[in-house]
């Protein structure tokens, strides 16, 4: 099966590893990937703050990168979802109301496309750690992935995994937000912090590399003992300690 | 501007509320109970889905035919003896009812809670242009009331007040001598209250939903001091959102109970009164003249908008209750009696984008209020709306971050000035980093780095370290 | 008396023309409904299992409930007021009393034992206002009684005085068994088949689900604001 990647900017620039990560776990999977080089960013960041005509010239960008992708996997909920925001984007558009539709429907989150569109649940992996996981919002809510991260986990062996209190609640990044409105951002991520502390866990998990980076930077600036990893390096562990 | 709350910026009334170590315990405290017990009630049901398309079908057909129903029931209110008035703005409203009020000499109001007179600010122009008291009934709206202070919540007003506060301004102005205890408190003001139920002349509700085809207007309380604002006064005065009106008992019957499951998780409250026009002959309680007015104050230009679906709000709060922002913030962060997710996006609508441009932008669009709402409003994506709206039609952005846009604009469209640019941030970010982390960004990243660590970006991008494993393959 | 109207026509128009139309529709139905769950809540109970749902919904509303048979009712109605620190009471100017049997309690027993009972009388007008603000207890009568949220519906009219189930300390409402309906929606569909049939809407329809309350002093709930502190129903098995 021919899998096209959408890295996304975050993974492209800052979380190469992730990268690395979802590419052998795909391989290992039976796909094979190819990276668009055409690709550049989704137009998230300028689409929420209000930006439309500048996110879809990025938008329109994206859709030409991936125009004879078969499967387009991301290993971003958030980032996923908003090529499938872009059917909505573009519905009023003559000219690329239906390329952006089909872009819409061959795109699929990382683990929602392992589960879904491959049939797994068991990847295979292990993984020796207490393990707790944010739902981010976006993948959860708007993208409706809630059980497939959490059944992939399941089937890790070595792994343990408590629940985060809240599970559900932002973690406080919210593209932009985090920059622009920083002191709410800061209380929320507080409590999310907070939270995974609460937990035990030595590994804090995710599926979006804008949540986790926010999550990092505030862990490791208060200090906490929490090591922030994306499902993909998780999944992609094949010995009983994580990948440097 | 009558529903604005204090005069400080945005960002200080963020401060401050960040600040309100009290406030933000009970804010926490109150929307992990009521969310949880909003579950329950809703789960229970075991096809909520169905329950919340229901309602947002009926609102949305309310909406598509409001001239017709709002008619409708200005026509059954006047044919069992009320008085209807049509206030097309705040202004409007105040005038009459202040003339209704001088007409009958009044000297004493009680009042059950009503956002909407909130938003016509009534009261102090009652007590402006009548002279006369007006009493808030409702125990939350009672206590705030005795030292000016506002809302900060829809269903609960005096959340952000301590009970020992509360032992205080009773303290200060009836000499009260009890504890702090809620259930002393309570006894306190229900003793006050009593005469003065007895002695108004008037009452002046709020209205959860009028019913068109029998003139109704329906309200909701667990207290009970509707219904005695209602049935002891010679004169009733009700006061409804022009929107907040449903066909008939039947609808009324599903939206109440979307209500109140949603707003505290309660199959009923103890008060769901119907109460049309004045007392009927021979009654010998209930009000002698009923007068209903009908506020447009800006909604009109709603209906219609591409933010017409806010107008399906049955003010449940249910949204407050699990917003991440609100938890910290507080109500009286966002400035307008209306806050959390609903009030970020009716508040610029009502009050204009000079006093509440901040408000759509203060979300992460994190969706839990869409998920919650009973009716189906889509709050997040009004968010959005708003924040288009203001950066494309407003053009009310900064010229900073107008300027980076547009330089996302073009980074994020060609190749070539993105690989240009994501090739070189790594050494041009270089100076700033250390042990591969940015602790002390610039520009836009301060804001970042001032409370969080950022990654120095990586010298092989993942694109080139694809394209040189492929090679290596080949 | 007709009452009147101001002010509608322009802010009509202004509707109208908002929802881009030049006149208001001469007439609308309403839609059939993609989904109607509140039909489905708790359909085919038998009324014993109805009494059940109230029975427990009861416990979680601060309600005492009570199930006696008709001829036992004036015996438990006599306890529960003694319970209650008997008078003074105020009752509905109700034939039901009557037809439940309590005549004699009513008339005959309670003044025997000095409790003050008063019957709401529309010939004294404002009177019945003294008596009930005064009363320790208010006697009324359930015409629809609700089993999901534990709710009595009561309709006021010249003998049936709204404030009797407010104004007094606590609450006693009779709810014949055979008033229950599952949830309001029953309730909502026969209010209508009244009307359509020409009845009048009473002037107040209350529909009551246990004392009143107020959790707006830092969230912590407190039984007993402006109405009854105390309630209790009394399901009379009629069937």
């Amino acid at each position: 099966m021919k899998v096209s990647l959408f890295a996304t900017c975050l993974v492209d620039m800052f979380q190469t590893n992730v990268g690395k990560a979802t590419v052998e776990l795909l391989e290992h999977l039976g796909c094979e990937v190819l990276f668009p080089k055409g690709q550049i960013c989704c137009g998230q960041p300028a689409y929420n703050s209000g930006y439309v005509k500048e996110a879809k010239e990025a938008m329109k960008n994206m859709i030409t990168a991936f125009n004879d992708a078969e499967y387009i996997v991301c290993p971003s909920g958030s980032c996923a979802y908003m090529f499938r925001e872009y059917e909505k984007v573009f519905a009023d558009d003559a000219q690329w109301s239906a390329r952006a539709k089909k872009l819409a429907d061959k795109t699929y989150e990382l683990t929602q496309f392992i589960v879904e569109v491959l049939g797994m649940t068991d990847v295979g992996a292990s993984f020796n750690g207490n393990v707790t996981y944010h739902m981010s919002c976006h993948m959860t809510r708007l993208l409706g992935v809630k059980s497939a991260p959490l059944t992939l986990l399941d089937n890790v062996k070595g792994l343990t995994y408590t629940e985060l209190p809240n599970k559900t609640t932002c973690c406080g990044f919210g593209g932009t937000f985090s920059v622009k409105m920083t002191p709410i951002s800061e209380q929320m991520v507080d409590e999310k912090v907070q939270h995974i502390i609460e937990t035990g866990a030595a590994y804090l998990v995710g599926a979006d590399e804008g949540c986790l980076m926010n999550i990092r930077g505030r862990a490791e600036r208060l200090g906490a003992h929490v090591q922030v990893l994306h499902i993909a390096e998780i999944l992609n562990s094949r010995k009983a300690e994580v990948r440097a | 501007m009558p529903m604005k709350v204090g005069n400080e910026s945005f960002n200080n009334r963020v401060g401050e509320g960040i600040q309100n170590t009290f406030m933000r315990s009970a804010v926490s405290g109150a929307q992990d109970r009521l969310e949880t017990n909003r579950q329950l009630a809703t789960e229970e049901l075991g096809n909520w889905e169905e329950w919340r398309s229901l309602g947002e079908e009926i609102r949305q057909h309310v909406l598509a035919n409001l001239d017709y129903y709002l008619t409708q029931l200005s026509e059954q209110v006047a044919a069992r003896g009320g008085h209807v008035f049509f206030a097309a703005t705040a202004e409007e409203a105040q005038v009459y009812i202040a003339d209704v009020a001088n007409k009958k000499q009044a000297k004493k109001i009680v009042k059950s809670k009503s956002m909407v007179t909130e938003e016509i600010d009534l009261n102090h122009y009652l007590e402006e242009h009548v002279g006369c008291r007006v009493i808030e009934t409702d125990l939350g709206e009672y206590i705030l009331q005795l030292d000016n202070d506002l809302p900060s919540h829809i269903v609960a007003p005096a959340l952000h007040r301590k009970k020992e506060q509360v032992q205080e301004s009773f303290q200060h102005h009836h000499q009260y001598e009890g504890t702090e205890r809620p259930e002393e408190l309570t006894k306190h003001a229900r003793k006050m209250l009593r005469d003065d139920y007895l002695t108004a002349d008037i009452g002046i509700t709020g209205c959860n939903f009028a019913v068109a085809e029998t003139g109704s207007v329906c309200i909701v309380t667990n207290e009970g001091n509707a219904d005695l604002s209602t049935a002891l006064p010679k004169t009733q005065i009700t006061v409804m959102g022009m929107e907040r009106l449903v066909p008939t008992f039947e609808e009324l019957e599903v939206l109440v109970n979307m209500l109140t499951r949603s707003a505290v998780g309660q199959k009923l409250p103890s008060y769901v009164t119907v109460l049309s026009g004045p007392r009927q002959e021979g009654d010998v309680d209930g009000p002698e003249e009923f007068h209903l007015v009908i506020v447009d104050n800006g909604r009109s230009e709603i209906l219609g908008s591409e933010f017409q679906a806010i107008l399906q709000c049955i003010r449940c709060g249910a949204c407050a209750n699990i917003c991440p922002v609100y938890r910290h913030v507080g109500g009286h962060s966002y400035g307008s009696i209306y806050s959390g997710p609903v009030g970020a996006v009716l508040s610029p609508l009502l009050g204009g984008y000079d006093e509440y441009k901040e408000l759509p932008f203060a979300s992460t669009l994190c969706g839990a209020c869409t998920d919650v709402c009973p009716v189906k409003i889509p709050l997040h994506e009004l968010l959005h709306k708003h924040r288009q709206t203001i950066v494309e039609k407003e053009g009310r952005a900064p010229v900073s971050e107008r300027f980076l846009m547009s330089i996302f604009g073009i980074g994020s469209s060609s190749s070539g000035m993105y690989k240009f640019g994501s090739k070189v941030a790594s050494s041009v970010l270089k100076p700033l980093t250390k042990n591969d982390q940015l602790s002390k960004g610039i520009g836009p990243l301060k804001n970042w780095t001032d409370i969080r660590e950022f990654p120095a970006p990586k010298k092989e991008r993942f694109r080139d370290w694809f394209e040189n494993r492929q090679k290596g393959d080949d | 008396m007709v009452g009147t109207i101001q002010n509608r026509e322009t802010f009509i128009r202004q509707l109208s023309s908002r929802l881009q139309r030049s006149s208001i529709p001469t007439h609308v139905e309403r839609p059939q409904w993609r989904y109607t769950p509140q039909h489905k809540t708790l359909q085919n109970l038998s009324q014993d299992e109805l009494l059940g749902v109230l029975q427990k919904q009861c416990t979680r509303i601060n309600t005492n409930c009570v199930v006696t048979s008709t001829a036992d009712l004036a015996t438990t109605l006599e306890k529960i007021i003694v319970d209650y620190n008997g008078g003074p009471i105020m009752t509905w100017q109700d034939e039901r009393f009557d037809t439940y049997g309590l005549t004699a309690l009513f008339s005959d027993t309670l003044p025997k034992k000095q409790i003050e009972l008063h019957t709401w009388d529309p010939t004294i007008g404002k009177d019945n206002i003294t008596l009930v603000e005064k009363a320790n207890i208010g006697i009324t009568i359930s015409d629809i009684t609700l089993a999901e949220s534990g709710t009595a519906v009561l309709f006021s009219n010249p003998n049936h005085g709204r404030t009797v189930s407010f104004l007094p300390t606590k609450s006693i409402i009779l709810m014949p068994k055979s008033s229950i309906v599952p949830r309001m929606t029953q309730a909502a569909v026969q209010i209508r088949e009244r009307l359509q049939k020409g009845e009048t809407l009473a002037s107040c329809v209350n529909f009551i689900s246990g004392p009143s309350n107020s959790a707006d002093i830092e969230m912590i709930l407190v039984v007993g604001v402006h109405g009854p502190m105390y309630m209790t129903y009394i399901i009379i098995d009629d069937l």
